[in-house]
């Protein structure tokens, strides 16, 4: 049997996250400490991949990335990177899809630490950098590591927007989810069984690690 | 390390306005709930910032809205003691001390072990916050503070989450590490038994403004306004004509009350006349006992009431008066034990002398 897309999903799954945590974890924090004008528009955005279809989004991004737009011309003249039809293009797919699970919890963990044990430390003499490092992070990992699980089980089970801008080409772009799906498609049963099993007992995993770690609190 | 403020800044209809200069001594900021205390420690802190105004430590401008310094809150080296201490929960005393030493210095080590034993929490470094009482949350507060060795120390209610018991030891305490630490130091109350214990100095603040800053003989028993009388629990200030002046003493009318003389310094005098307010604390009235001759000294200002309630508080007994025909109530606070040696209780109608030493005149 052809083990390549669980492999191809692990990868792809694995980068976007570390994109998502990255990213995610600036724009939590900025959400969560800062006040600026058009903080709730930019809430709403982050919140988008939630609820427009994942087609729409793979629609968005194709016109953000094709060959036709600006910035995936540039990408491509710049840096010869190509993201449409690409494992890349499942990377940033994922990463889009999966950013408001990280951002939403990981906001909220950051807001559950009181501005004033951060004041304490500032008054200390500490900087912004040691606050976060020393107070802010010790106090809201559990958040961060949960909404970091929850990301990463979401990339894994991206489909949609992964269709749109990857495709579904064997051996290249062709992730778990979209194997299922053609497995399904071709009648074959024995390898849509054990794709699904597979998933099914990973989501299970995962929802149980972050289960764990949302539950003790300081 | 002298600190002064001069800060402004409105919420709304709220609006704060005070400014203060204090050296190295303990400064208690004393006023009812709501009237900006903490507000005004959080715009000296840098928490928040104040619309307009400056705060000076030392020689340092930490703050200028006119040049538009405003260094951040790192940058001051001032300590704070939050309400409820802010200890960080997932440190151990020992490590939420250390935390405030600078890692520069060498020696924190001992820094921390000397901060302990001074705040008495020798045995508990390696507990968390959440194992601490309230006094030993609030002594390890204080011992974080301290280990950043601060210009100038806030202490915000710190006293206010803590059983009554506790409070009196905590007290002793911080006079304690206050001289062994003699930092600028401003303290904020509402609790008036407290501002008295440890303020040398006294500012009364109320709706944003202060009311009254000076020695705490003098706002407690010279309160420059009606407000101030009030909130240093002066209870019985009346209002009455000034009816004679001189021989360093006025003489004023009351209807209730009738003629009152009191001492007053020549050149403070106000106009024959004039309306003026007048207050006594409770403490200070004398209960003439029925059967004793009045001597010279006490044969001014004597009142005769009958006692409408009594309400205890511990040690002492509040008797109020109804005197004259309107109703004037005199309060009147004596010892238990002169309450029960008179027997007197609700009904009874008795003789008060207020000396004319004890009444502070109000010019205002």
């Amino acid at each position: 049997m052809d083990l390549y897309p669980l492999y191809l999903t692990i990868k792809v799954s694995f980068t976007a996250t570390v994109f998502t945590v990255a990213f995610g974890f600036i724009l939590a924090w900025v959400m969560a400490k800062r006040e600026f004008f058009g903080k709730a528009v930019l809430d709403i955005v982050i919140m988008q991949p939630l609820v427009i279809p994942p087609t729409v989004l793979g629609y968005y991004l194709l016109g953000a990335f094709g060959r036709s737009s600006f910035l995936g011309r540039f990408l491509e003249d710049a840096f010869g990177l190509q993201i449409v039809f690409t494992w890349k293009g499942a990377v940033i797919a994922s990463f889009i899809s999966s950013l408001p699970l990280f951002v939403k919890p990981a906001r909220a963990a950051l807001e559950g630490v009181g501005s004033e044990l951060e004041d304490a430390a500032r008054l200390l003499g500490k900087t912004e950098l040691q606050v976060i490092k020393d107070i802010t992070l010790p106090l809201a990992w559990r958040g961060i590591v949960a909404g970091a699980v929850m990301a990463f089980a979401r990339a894994t089970g991206e489909f949609g927007a992964t269709l749109m801008v990857a495709g579904n080409i064997p051996a290249l772009t062709q992730t778990l989810p979209i194997a299922i799906y053609d497995a399904v498609q071709a009648g074959d049963a024995q390898t849509a069984n054990v794709l699904v099993g597979v998933i099914t007992l990973f989501s299970f995993i995962v929802l149980y690690i972050a289960g764990r770690f949302t539950k003790g609190r300081f | 390390m002298d600190l002064g403020f001069d800060i402004r800044k409105s919420y709304g209809e709220f609006r704060i306005d005070v400014s203060l200069s204090l050296n190295e001594d303990l400064l208690v900021l004393f006023g009812p709930s709501g009237a900006g205390k903490t507000l005004i420690l959080k715009m000296i802190s840098g928490i928040v910032r104040p619309d307009e105004g400056s705060v000076i430590i030392g020689t340092e401008k930490v703050f200028d809205s006119k040049t538009g310094v405003e260094k951040p809150i790192r940058e001051r080296r001032i300590g704070y003691l939050f309400q409820d201490y802010a200890l960080f929960p997932h440190m151990t005393v020992f490590e939420n001390i250390a935390y405030g030493v600078n890692a520069k210095q060498g020696g924190a080590d001992a820094k921390v072990k000397e901060l302990i034993s001074l705040t008495r929490l020798t045995g508990l470094e390696a507990r968390y916050p959440r194992e601490l009482s309230g006094g030993q949350k609030q002594r390890c507060a204080l011992a974080r503070t301290l280990a950043s060795e601060p210009r100038v120390l806030l202490l915000d209610e710190p006293f206010s989450a803590l059983d009554y018991q506790v409070r009196e030891k905590l007290r002793a305490d911080l006079l304690r590490i206050h001289d062994a630490y003699p930092i600028t130091t401003i303290l904020v109350t509402h609790d008036l038994e407290e501002a008295f214990m440890l303020g040398r100095r006294i500012a009364v603040i109320n709706n944003g403004r202060i009311e009254q800053a000076g020695l705490r003989e003098d706002v407690f028993y010279r309160p420059a306004t009606r407000d101030v009388a009030r909130f240093i629990g002066t209870r019985n200030i009346f209002t009455g004509t000034v009816a004679g002046l001189g021989d360093g003493q006025v003489i004023i009318t009351n209807p209730d009350l009738g003629v009152i003389k009191a001492f007053m310094p020549e050149g403070r005098g106000p106009a024959i006349g004039s309306e003026v307010s007048f207050c006594i604390r409770p403490e200070e009235i004398l209960v003439i006992r029925p059967d004793k001759v009045l001597d010279s000294r006490v044969q001014d200002n004597i009142i005769e009431g009958e006692i409408v309630s009594a309400t205890g508080k511990g040690s002492t007994q509040s008797l109020f008066l109804k005197v004259g025909k309107g109703d004037t109530l005199l309060k009147v606070e004596l010892p238990n034990f002169v309450v029960r040696k008179l027997t007197l209780a609700i009904g009874r109608v008795i003789r008060v002398s207020l000396k004319r030493e004890n009444i502070w005149v109000i010019n205002r």
